[in-house]
């Protein structure tokens, strides 16, 4: 007779009841530290100090990384589209293209990335880190609020610093883009820009700055949870660490999505 | 008196991991927790603190709602802050002494605590700079600097060299005449009972097997208490994974 949970099925089953457990726990822990920090700030316990240094390095340790992805992106773009619609004859809406590709979509989504792997990433390591080290119980026995001291400024950070970092890359997506559209298909700076603001809207720009400060508060509260609840070793750091990367691009996959539906459909 | 544990009860997963504990510490005294690992010392020292929630029992402190600090096995200092930093941590960020001290100030009551501990003149050093004793010394400091009334210690010569261990013992009995403290000290270590501690309990499988002065404990006719002192396998208390 087979023994049902000895069969390939029983473990499948086993193993998506322990992803499904995971799922519903670390939202759940994302969800409270979501609540806490909003109950922080509404009491308006603020560490001014902590929030200057935790904004500078959320844009400064970000920017270089930032940066060249995006320009990156929009070297390739251009070096795709601009030689091909100059052949069109449609070489005057090159500028527009990439100024709409760039401020509607690329430079958020790719800055995001940039993010979460160079800033998002180091939250959840060192506040996990600090958790197993007994660090955080330490700082609860000093009577500090953990969520107060770690988790506002990160959280604010995001906020404020993400759109600031969209724009700068967003603009030197667009150099980018001009230049190699005037190396590879002769498109004049001046028709470039011409293009680009015909193009753009300020419903599109208000867009992306909305949707980086979502972007950059989404990224820094599920890197500082996954963080916090981590508990063990340095295993379980290394674990937090990645399911803090996995979540925050699968959050800032599904909140640009929610933009879009919600401003361009 | 200090501080009063009374019928202080603990679960995980239905499991009893401390089973209606209680004792007294006076003001000015020095109790020994000792015990096999896993018999529910540190959870003991974690519910005192308030890391973690008693199922049931109650735990009463004088003054009321007293200032406790607690010393951790592997220090806890945090590793981004320097040693003034560590120190001052609770004078700069606690809610009630926000603002209440100038950074002069601060620099005077961190070299204090320093000296009482006998490591002056690495306010600027981090914790990684730091041996493993000076580092429990700088955790004493920072568990200090707010005066407490009551200090938890967990396994406070955990992994230190016999000298090292003495200082440490020194400078426990040294911090509780300094503050007239009442402390817990959580260890394993014989030395450290005999010379930092006044009175002990001895915990197993969550109960008190043992509860008497540190003469007692060391030279007393208790079977558990006899087993832990001569390092026994044989006798009342069994480790279930041998």
């Amino acid at each position: 007779m087979i023994n049902i949970k000895k069969t390939l099925f029983w473990q499948f089953l086993n193993l998506l009841e322990y992803e499904l457990k995971e799922f519903l726990i670390t939202l759940g822990n994302i969800g409270k530290d979501f609540a806490r920090v909003i109950k922080s700030m509404l009491a308006l316990k603020l560490d001014k100090g902590a929030l200057v240094q935790q904004c500078s390095r959320f844009s400064i340790d970000s920017l270089p990384i930032t940066l060249t992805i995006v320009a990156m992106t929009s070297i390739i773009i251009a070096m795709q589209i601009a030689p091909e619609l100059a052949k069109q004859g449609a070489g005057n809406y090159v500028g527009s293209l990439s100024a709409l590709v760039m401020v509607r979509e690329l430079s958020a989504i790719m800055s995001g990335f940039a993010i979460i792997s160079m800033i998002g990433s180091s939250y959840a390591s060192e506040i996990a880190s600090m958790a197993v080290t007994e660090q955080i119980s330490a700082m609860k026995v000093l009577r500090v609020d953990p969520v107060e001291y770690l988790i506002v400024p990160r959280f604010l950070s995001g906020i404020i610093m993400m759109p600031f970092v969209v724009v700068i890359s967003t603009f030197c997506g667009l150099v980018c883009a001009a230049v190699i559209s005037n190396l590879t298909a002769e498109i004049t700076y001046l028709n470039f820009i011409t293009s680009m603001w015909h193009g753009l809207f300020i419903k599109d720009i208000f867009v992306a700055l909305l949707k980086s400060s979502f972007f950059g508060g989404t990224i820094a509260i599920i890197s500082c949870s996954c963080g916090y609840s981590t508990r063990g070793g340095a295993l379980e750091v290394g674990t937090s660490t990645t399911r803090a990367v996995v979540w925050s691009f699968v959050a800032i996959a599904i909140w640009d999505y929610i933009f879009a539906s919600i401003f361009y459909l | 008196m200090g501080i009063e544990v009374r019928n202080l009860t603990k679960e995980f997963n239905d499991k009893k991991v401390l089973n209606n504990i209680s004792f007294k510490v006076e003001d000015g005294e020095t109790l020994g927790v000792v015990g096999f690992s896993g018999s529910g010392k540190s959870t003991l020292l974690k519910i005192i603190c308030g890391l973690l929630y008693p199922n049931s029992g109650e735990i009463i402190t004088t003054p009321n709602n007293a200032d406790i600090a607690m010393t951790f096995q592997y220090s806890a200092l945090f590793d981004f802050l320097t040693v003034f930093e560590n120190i001052a941590f609770p004078l700069i960020e606690r809610k009630e002494f926000r603002n209440k001290y100038t950074q002069k100030e601060l620099k005077e009551i961190v070299a204090q605590k320093l000296k009482i501990v006998g490591l002056q003149g690495i306010e600027n050093k981090y914790p990684s700079e730091l041996s493993g004793g000076m580092q429990k010394r700088v955790g004493f400091a920072r568990a200090i600097v707010t005066n407490p009334k009551i200090i938890l210690y967990d396994e406070p010569t955990a992994g230190l060299d016999p000298v090292s261990s003495t200082l440490i013992e020194n400078y426990i009995v040294e911090l509780k005449k300094e503050l007239n403290a009442s402390c817990l000290v959580v260890t394993h270590q014989l030395s450290t009972i005999k010379r930092a501690t006044d009175k002990a309990i001895m915990l197993y499988e969550g109960e008190i097997v043992f509860k008497g002065s540190t003469q007692e404990l060391l030279k007393g006719s208790n079977p558990y208490t006899q087993q832990f002192v001569t390092a026994s396998i044989k006798g009342p208390m069994q480790i279930k994974s041998l």
